[in-house]
């Protein structure tokens, strides 16, 4: 049979930005099935709006679009491109939602584009609940009992009949958005009322409760002939209750029996036929009372999903390529097997290993957010490990959050904790262990099923042995096979890390590495996909030629998909160099974990003694930290003292940036301002510090990545209540940083690549909101659109002389800011940045490719002028308050954003539009803009509050705010303040009335005096913007949104 | 810990923990399916052999007699990385150590896998022993007295006496099982489907089975070399052309014996529940369940028998048809158990073909 010959051009739809519950695993869906689809030879035209991702590399497809993934931008690709073709399966929930408003709007149907292995009858079958329970019911399969409510009174009368707690789940969201468990009527009234609003189409299904039923997913795999396969079953450790993203995982299933298992299959199979699933995959989720085996099917993708990345990788079946070449006609059995390279792709991979994933949380970045699990997904990112058994895959997944390698740390037990699902969990459960509960204790607060709680159970009593006997060879093989990292057996028996890695060496007792060859060892396998164990003979096998790359770990706020960029490319960079290349890393979702991107792909934990057995193994010419952030670099040193070369540039040149006082003495050198800064332990001493320097300040414990705890301080007042609040992390070891504030400095990112005697400026992105906001959060643009030319050129300048000075070779980015046209230099890290992608994306710059050659010794190919780019470039960022219902949105020193999106104009006006339309913000064209002023930002807002009555909004405002507008003739409407009576401003808000708010606030009192305002206008999805220069920005926005005029260019 | 070892024909030995029962010798044969163990335990079909689970977790989910595919323990070891074992009442464990099944884990089983796929499946045995020379020792002797046995292994499974059961169909047809080793869920689906259900020790003769006046004959699944199965293929060969004929696993290289094909030993042949399956009967690719040491040669196969099915792993054949003779045949289990069932279909077929 083979491809379908009429498909000659593909368009293929990206995810967007990453937020919560769709994230990087969508760039490594839509990055294999775009190679996929470039190696059958057809056309492929890639559109997605995040320029962090690996997919929009120009040379990942034909044409790559860099545009919002909204219909007016799709249609304009589609008239300009004409595919014949769509596939919409692949870009998650983003795509197919686009997918189908494109045919509903007869885009598809007007350019002849036909959707491929699916149509929009099928996607609404599978998405829409009440049509979904209807096909469940003719395949003999079960829904949970719910009702599909679209009015609050219905809501509320039909609860009665379900009896609580009742699960809310709103149609159509993303992640679960606006989800949740209602424990009470009064509960569940606030959750309707939320979750109402947060549905596209203003339903929400109330189901019965399966709390505590057990869960699981099958990913299936369907070409057109019928051939069905599953390629992964995974089980849920927690039982139902919480979001599959936030469950820790487990795949294969392990507690179901053969019957069980296969009657789930059955059901798959006939729903996923009936729903008419014609080609690729999709995922079931299934629900299983823990005592009677009753089952419910709890909901369907008819896509490639979270999970397909996650069964990918635990499996060696690239889900998201089979689901593209079977898209274009291929039967299963017509693809090989490419881990095999002798077997077809119509089969179940067996596994002879087991795969865990934990997801990681951030809820220390959002103040007041509760960790409390619940259906809404909150996690940020994942790490899979693979062991021989359960327990070493569980612990290795432990070791992989990066949280200090010490396993199942020892916490503070409490009961709730282990009632209530909550991100540290599985902590708990150890230490009700330690603390003697029995298991069917522990079983009756969690529900989670015993083979589980044996598993942990038997973790514990490990320790117990650790801690009490003799370390022989016996138990120290053993308590390696459980997963217990070297950190871990030396806090145990109070020794060093060191000494237990020397006596594993001198015993012997060193791991080797498996190979994930889909087929559990029945065929010869070729492909170097590993994992470590220590349930086998160990074996060296030095690869000749080898450079190792070290990722960047899971996900977390900071720390992202950017860093895979830069991996990924790197990898690649090496290889066109000539060098063989093993990617270490422990996120799944990523494409550096992708068994194609390497030469040969190590699972594995990112801690110093897991590394270390890696390179051991490989015996490596050097290994690169410079593109796995923070986490890569952090382990550095460790790999030198045992004598591994880095490359690039020098353990030196990373302690120089990391040191403040050896940094600060580099500056001055070159004649370079830093912002003061001096260290305070105590209260007293700080207040000192804080008056010499001068107020505003900015505050932050000595060591963090992404601005943890950093706020701006700017009283006396105000400094006291951050010690109280960061108490548990200031002391006489640790103490807080206290920096001069740079208030309304302009910053700018340089990432810059250096060589041994060349230096190239990759660009200049100046950001759109002023200090004081973390580089991560603004918006940013390239070419910079307010620096005076000479400060431009001065800034590059001086950043080339100072990564001379600090003998940088590779990638260095750089935070500056500049002043009263005086430039401060506020950090510098010799590493690839968050910036990197972007960058490289707006002014074509190969910036990963050189920094290869950099750290090779090689001179650059050619000149590069990042000036030269044509296109204005703008970063746009999207924010995860919807999913903290407690958190506030207002921007600050610690960085929040879970994504970003590039636009691309002929002019910055373009360019914004597209940044701001990309990251969801709706750009109301007409109505009140509600403004509440800080009183710094009043006279300066004046013009912006004139232009905006000038473009026929109308403005209503607090009483401080309006009265200045007042004195200043522009008409206002006042609004009493929440603490002034009702109606409010919140009021306000909640009732629609108002199209946008301006917000900006500073000071603790004033901050939280304002919360409400911003926190309803997350709840309502209205734009808020809490800085004068993004306010600025979003109205030059609009403007040109009302030209309705823009074009679209492929890369 | 209690010492335990896998020692191979060749003196090559497996060490790990004894969980128990008795030292025994068997070939030593893996298996890939995940799930299944009480299924594959008590299927003849692994009579005298010792199972290396290849997925590493196994008697995750304790025991259930409801779902036992015969009345008894039918291998002769049971080999896994690690066994759930731990206080619980019902489990895989303390099962086997009732039967007296030895049971070794904690044992390096990706490496016995490979051993067993590169260098085929040979005689070995499960000792309980301090060191590795005296395992050797032990397993010598098991290995050799183990080798005396009978080699008809179809006849030390089957029973012995007919057995017959009502069917659950009342209008539907009657049908001779002829046992070698056949597993429960045969049965079960004949059950559904029949109105009498007959099932025949494996030395019957054609006129037994003539007299039970069944409408269609299936020839079980069964342990062992087709070859060496006596009586069998003589009655078989009477039967063809007299009524339709369906064969499963043992039922289908005795088929293609009596129809005048030959049978192989495959290397380490397919034990599983994930192998695909071309189906030209039914027009379907789908996954099967597999178990089985021999396969038939396609090549000798007279120009009447044409290869149905094929075996998408290596292109072995996994089933075949002959027209002219009403009988037709698969080298899987469509009766599963362990295993994907879309192959039911099979039964389907068949009893469509007998009105």
């Amino acid at each position: 049979m083979g491809k379908d010959p009429s498909i000659k051009k593909v368009l293929i739809l990206g995810s967007g930005p990453i937020v919560i519950g769709q994230a990087c695993e969508f760039d490594y869906s839509g990055t294999q099935a775009c190679k996929a689809l470039m190696k059958e030879g057809l056309e492929v035209i890639l559109v997605n709006s995040n320029p962090a991702t690996i997919m929009t590399d120009p040379e990942i497809a034909t044409r790559v679009y860099i545009e919002p993934l909204k219909l007016p931008f799709i249609e304009k690709i589609i008239e300009k491109e004409r595919p014949d073709s769509l596939i919409p399966t692949l870009g998650g929930q983003t795509a197919l939602n686009i997918s189908l408003q494109l045919h509903k709007a007869g885009i598809l149907d007007k350019y002849n584009v036909r959707m491929l292995g699916t149509s929009s009858e099928i996607i609404e079958r599978a998405e829409d609940r009440e049509k979904f329970k209807k096909i469940l019911g003719e395949v003999g399969a079960r829904a949970p009992k719910s009702y599909m409510v679209r009015a609050f009174e219905e809501g509320v009368a039909k609860s009665s009949d379900l009896g609580f707690p009742i699960i809310l789940r709103p149609n159509y969201t993303l992640g679960g958005s606006g989800g949740g468990i209602a424990y009470s009527l009064e509960e569940f009234q606030a959750m309707l009322l939320y979750g109402l609003n947060e549905s596209p189409t203003s339903e929400v299904l109330i189901e019965q409760s399966i709390l505590g039923w057990k869960e699981f997913e099958l990913e299936v795999m369907r070409d057109k002939t019928g051939t069905f396969v599953i390629v992964c079953s995974i089980e849920n450790l927690d039982p139902c209750g919480i979001h599959t993203g936030d469950s820790i995982t487990v795949a294969p299933q392990q507690t179901l029996t053969d019957k069980q298992y296969q009657d789930m299959r059955d059901e798959a199979r006939k729903i996923v036929e009936k729903i008419g699933i014609e080609t690729g995959g999709a995922n079931v989720q299934f629900a299983v009372h823990p005592e009677t085996g009753e089952r419910v099917v709890i909901e369907m993708n008819p896509r490639v999903s979270r999970s397909s990345a996650l069964a990918s990788k635990a499996t060696g079946f690239p889900i998201a390529k089979i689901a593209a070449l079977v898209a274009i006609g291929y039967r299963l059995d017509e693809i090989k097997n490419d881990i095999t390279k002798s077997t077809p792709c119509s089969y179940e991979p067996a596994l002879d290993y087991v795969v865990t994933k934990i997801p990681r949380f951030a809820f220390e970045k959002f103040i007041g957010a509760k960790d409390v699990l619940n259906t809404q997904m909150k996690s940020v990112g994942e790490v899979m490990a693979i062991g021989r058994t359960f327990k070493e895959s569980f612990m290795k997944a432990i070791h992989s959050l990066e949280r200090g390698g010490t396993g199942l740390r020892e916490v503070k037990y409490s009961d709730q904790k282990i009632a209530y699902p909550n991100g540290e969990r599985i902590f708990y459960l150890a230490q009700a262990f330690r603390e003697g509960k029995t298991l069917q204790e522990v079983y009756d607060l969690s529900h989670i099923d015993f083979w589980f709680l044996e598993q942990i159970y038997d973790l514990v009593q490990m320790e117990d042995q650790i801690r009490t006997s003799d370390l022989t060879e016996t138990l120290l093989r053993s308590a390696k096979r459980n997963g217990f990292s070297d950190v871990q057996i030396a806090n145990l028996r109070g020794t060093e890390e060191t000494s237990v890695r020397l006596l594993r060496k001198k015993l012997n007792v060193r791991p080797s590495f498996l190979q994930v060859d889909t087929c559990a060892g029945e065929f010869q396998s070729e492909t170097p996909y590993f994992y470590s164990t220590y349930w086998s003979v160990p074996e060296t096998r030095p690869s000749s030629n080898i450079v190792a790359v070290i990722g960047s770990g899971p996900n977390r706020i900071g720390q992202g998909i950017e860093f895979d960029y830069g991996c990924v490319r790197g990898v690649r960079a090496f290889q066109k160099e000539g060098f063989r290349v093993a990617m270490i890393n422990s996120n799944p979702e990523t494409v550096s974990t992708d068994y194609d991107t390497s030469n040969e792909l190590y699972f594995e934990p990112l801690t110093h003694e897991y590394v270390l057995e890696v390179l051991d193994r490989i015996q490596p010419k050097g290994f690169c930290p410079q593109w796995g952030g923070q986490t890569s670099i952090g382990l550095s040193e460790g790999l030198i003292k045992e004598g591994y070369k880095i490359l690039g540039s020098s353990m030196d040149t990373i302690d120089l940036a990391e040191d403040r006082g050896r940094f600060t003495q580099i500056c001055r050198e070159l004649q370079l301002r830093v912002p003061l800064s001096k260290m305070a332990t105590t209260l007293e001493s700080a207040y000192g510090v804080a008056n010499e320097i001068g107020y505003p300040v900015l505050c932050r414990p000595n060591y963090v990545i992404g601005g943890l705890r950093m706020e701006v301080v700017e009283s006396d007042e105000d400094l006291e209540g951050y010690f109280k609040r960061n108490a548990a992390f200031i002391s006489e070891k640790s103490p807080i940083q206290i920096d001069e504030f740079l208030d309304s400095a302009l910053e700018v990112d340089v990432d810059l690549v250096c060589g041994k005697n060349w230096s190239i400026v990759g660009g200049v992105v100046e950001h759109i909101e002023a200090a004081g906001v973390h580089s991560g959060d603004s918006m940013g643009v390239i070419p910079p659109q307010r620096l005076r030319d000479e400060t431009c050129e001065k800034i590059e300048s001086v950043s080339k002389a100072l990564a001379e000075k600090m003998n940088v070779l590779g990638h260095i980015n750089l935070q500056l800011a500049v002043k009263d046209d005086e430039i401060y230099v506020l950090e510098a890290n010799p590493r690839s940045s968050r910036s990197v992608p972007f960058v490289a994306k707006a002014t074509a710059i190969p910036i990963v490719d050189l920094a290869v050659k950099a750290m090779l010794g090689n001179a650059p190919d050619k000149v590069y002028n990042w000036k030269s780019a044509k296109k204005v470039s703008v970063k746009g960022v999207v924010f995860p308050f919807n999913k903290f219902p407690e958190a506030d949105s207002i921007l600050g020193p610690e960085m929040k954003s879970t994504g970003e999106t590039m636009g691309r104009g002929d002019d910055y006006a373009e360019a914004l539009q597209k940044a701001f339309v990309a990251s969801n913000v709706r750009l109301p064209m007409s109505g009140e803009v509600f403004l509440s002023l800080r009183d710094k930002d009043k006279k300066p807002m004046l013009k912006m509050a004139k232009e905006l009555i000038q473009m026929g909004y109308t403005l209503s405002a607090t009483r401080g705010t309006a009265q200045f507008l007042g004195d200043h003739d522009l008409p206002c409407v006042i609004v009493r303040k929440v603490y002034e009576g009702r109606p409010h401003t919140v009021d306000r808000i909640r009732t629609g009335k108002v199209s946008f708010v301006i917000n900006t606030t500073s000071g603790r009192k004033a901050i939280l005096d304002s919360f409400d305002i911003r926190r309803s206008c997350i709840d309502y999805s209205i734009p808020c913007v809490t800085e004068s220069d993004t306010a600025e920005a979003l109205l030059i926005a609009i403007r040109k949104a009302r030209t309705e005029k823009f074009s679209v260019e492929a890369l | 810990m209690n010492k335990g070892f896998l020692v191979l024909e060749n003196g090559a030995f497996f060490e790990g923990e004894w969980l128990g029962g008795k030292g025994r010798a068997g070939e030593v044969v893996f298996n890939t399916s995940h799930t299944g163990y009480e299924e594959m335990a008590t299927d003849p079909s692994y009579f005298s052999q010792i199972i290396v689970a290849a997925a590493p977790m196994q008697g995750n989910y304790g025991v259930d007699a409801a779902v036992w595919e015969s009345s008894k323990i039918h291998i002769h070891g049971f080999i896994a990385l690690e066994i759930q074992n731990t206080a619980r009442e019902n489990t895989w464990i303390k099962t086997l150590q009732k039967h007296e099944v030895p049971i070794l884990h904690r044992v390096d089983t990706r490496k016995l896998v490979l051993k067993l796929r590169s260098a085929g499946t040979p005689w070995g045995a499960l000792v309980q022993a301090e060191s590795a020379e005296e395992a050797q020792v032990l397993a010598a002797k098991l290995i050799a007295k183990n080798k005396e046995v009978e080699l008809d292994w179809a006849y030390l499974v089957s029973r012995k006496a007919v057995e017959y059961r009502d069917g659950d169909n009342s209008s539907g047809p009657r049908i001779a099982i002829l046992d070698f080793g056949c597993k429960e869920n045969i049965i079960r689906e004949t059950v559904k489907r029949a109105s009498k259900v007959g099932i025949f020790p494996s030395r019957t003769s054609s006129r037994e089975i003539r007299e039970f006046e069944p409408h269609g004959v299936i020839l079980a699944n069964g342990p062992g070399d087709p070859k060496e199965v006596k009586v069998a293929v003589g009655t078989i060969k009477e039967l063809l052309g007299w009524k339709p004929i369906f064969g499963i696993c043992m039922g289908h290289q005795l088929l293609s014996l009596a129809l005048g094909g030959d049978t192989y030993k495959l290397r380490f042949g397919h034990r599983g529940t994930n192998h695909p399956v071309d189906d030209k009967l039914v027009g379907q690719i789908y996954m099967t369940s597999q178990n089985h040491g021999y396969a038939v040669d396609a090549k000798s196969l007279p120009p009447d028998v044409e290869v149905t099915h094929i075996n998408l792993y290596d292109n072995t054949v996994a089933g075949i048809q002959c027209k002219a003779k009403k009988c037709f045949s698969v080298q899987y289990h469509p009766e599963n158990c362990p295993g994907p069932r879309e192959a039911t279909i099979l039964f389907d077929y068949f009893f469509k073909s007998l009105t």
